[in-house]
């Protein structure tokens, strides 16, 4: 299966699209990442098939994963809540999709934090589910609210990083996430999108919060370069985003900031793969 | 690429990206404009490549092509503000 900037080389082929063109496009950003070698741990991909058409199986996750060197990806479901509106359908074909790619995908699980979240991360966490995706635009909750504290403090118990949406949406962040932490002052949450949804007032909330990390799907390259190399992870929003950008921003940001090479190698995988490791 | 060429090109290129998650028409003039600032300088064949995308197919439509191709162009132009972003900061 031929992909070019993430997507479909035959389907774009068969639109009109000039396929050679655009591949030795694409073959120029990997060429000419500069990135150090080592495995390379992507924190944020969506499987499944989103509200919005957006659409992606394990195959060609794996696919793209092969291409971009990527060692393995945390993956989520997409905005696909499901008849019961508490992605249970949606979960169980995230964690069927790591089971048949052993190392390769980490599954976390998503839930709506007002319609059943409590049995469906039980039921994520029994099936093997290392992490928690919680997206306050597309669920419609504040992340202060009672009921996401609750999958907050749930997830925590299990040992769980909690990688929440925190690119574009109306509201305010650090304020939420101020109060969310106080309630669970134990929780690691990531924040995806370097935050960008409120990129200046998270960076001087949680900057250097023990709890936050940020991760780099789709962020702003000036917000990245104004974050601690420490406390990001990459990522690349799989179907939303693709790996070649995501790749190139960190190399970019890495140049920009004067981030050290094994400063990007932990963005790159290191401290990502540390945060799960102390997932019970 | 000069930062003032580099600034030019982030700002036409935010609005390219609003306009093609909007799946708003005003999408191709934005791409030919965009492409007309980065003529020449290093990332006008990724500028050019979404330009040629808008041209030849709907990147507003709901076709598996159209909206791969929106997709495709909504990296290329991506890839592009990245680079121009950081010219802008160095």
């Amino acid at each position: 299966m031929s992909r070019v900037w993430g997507e479909d080389a035959a389907v774009l082929a068969a639109a009109g699209a000039d396929v050679a063109g655009l591949t030795a496009l694409e073959d120029a950003i990997l060429d000419g990442l500069a990135l150090p070698d080592g495995p390379r741990w992507d924190a944020h991909t969506h499987l499944g098939t989103d509200a919005d058409g957006h659409a992606l199986d394990a195959a060609r996750l794996v696919a793209d994963m092969d291409r971009w060197g990527i060692a393995a990806s945390v993956a989520f479901p997409a905005n696909e809540p499901g008849p019961d509106g508490a992605f249970t359908a949606a979960n169980d074909a995230v964690l069927a999709a790591a089971a048949g790619h052993p190392g390769r995908i980490v599954p976390f699980c998503r839930v709506a934090p007002d319609t059943g979240a409590g049995a469906a991360i039980a039921r994520a966490a029994a099936g093997g589910a290392r992490g928690l995706k919680l997206h306050p635009v597309a669920q419609g909750f504040a992340p202060e609210s009672p009921e996401c504290i609750a999958c907050v403090r749930l997830a925590t118990e299990l040992g769980w990083p909690v990688l929440f949406h925190a690119g574009f949406g109306a509201r305010r962040l650090a304020g939420p996430f101020r109060a969310l932490l106080d309630a669970v002052p134990a929780a690691r949450i990531i924040l995806a999108h370097g935050a960008r949804g409120d990129a200046r007032a998270v960076r001087e909330a949680f900057a250097d919060h023990p709890g936050v990390w940020f991760d780099t799907s789709l962020a702003a390259l000036p917000d990245l370069v104004e974050l601690r190399p420490e406390r990001l992870v990459f990522g690349s929003d799989r179907p939303y985003g693709d790996h070649g950008t995501g790749l190139q921003l960190v190399g970019l940001a890495a140049g920009v900031a004067g981030w050290t090479t094994a400063q990007v190698a932990g963005i790159l995988g290191g401290t990502l793969r540390a945060l799960l490791g102390s997932a019970r | 690429m000069t930062r003032v060429e580099a600034v030019r090109l982030v700002a036409a290129l935010g609005a390219v990206e609003m306009a093609l998650v909007r799946r708003d028409p005003v999408a191709g003039p934005l791409l030919a404009q965009a492409a007309r600032a980065a003529d020449g300088l290093a990332v006008g064949g990724l500028v050019a490549a979404a330009a040629a995308l808008s041209r030849t197919i709907d990147l507003h439509g709901q076709t598996a092509g159209e909206r791969a191709a929106r997709k495709a162009a909504q990296a290329l132009c991506r890839a592009a503000a990245q680079r121009c972003q950081a010219v802008a900061l160095t």
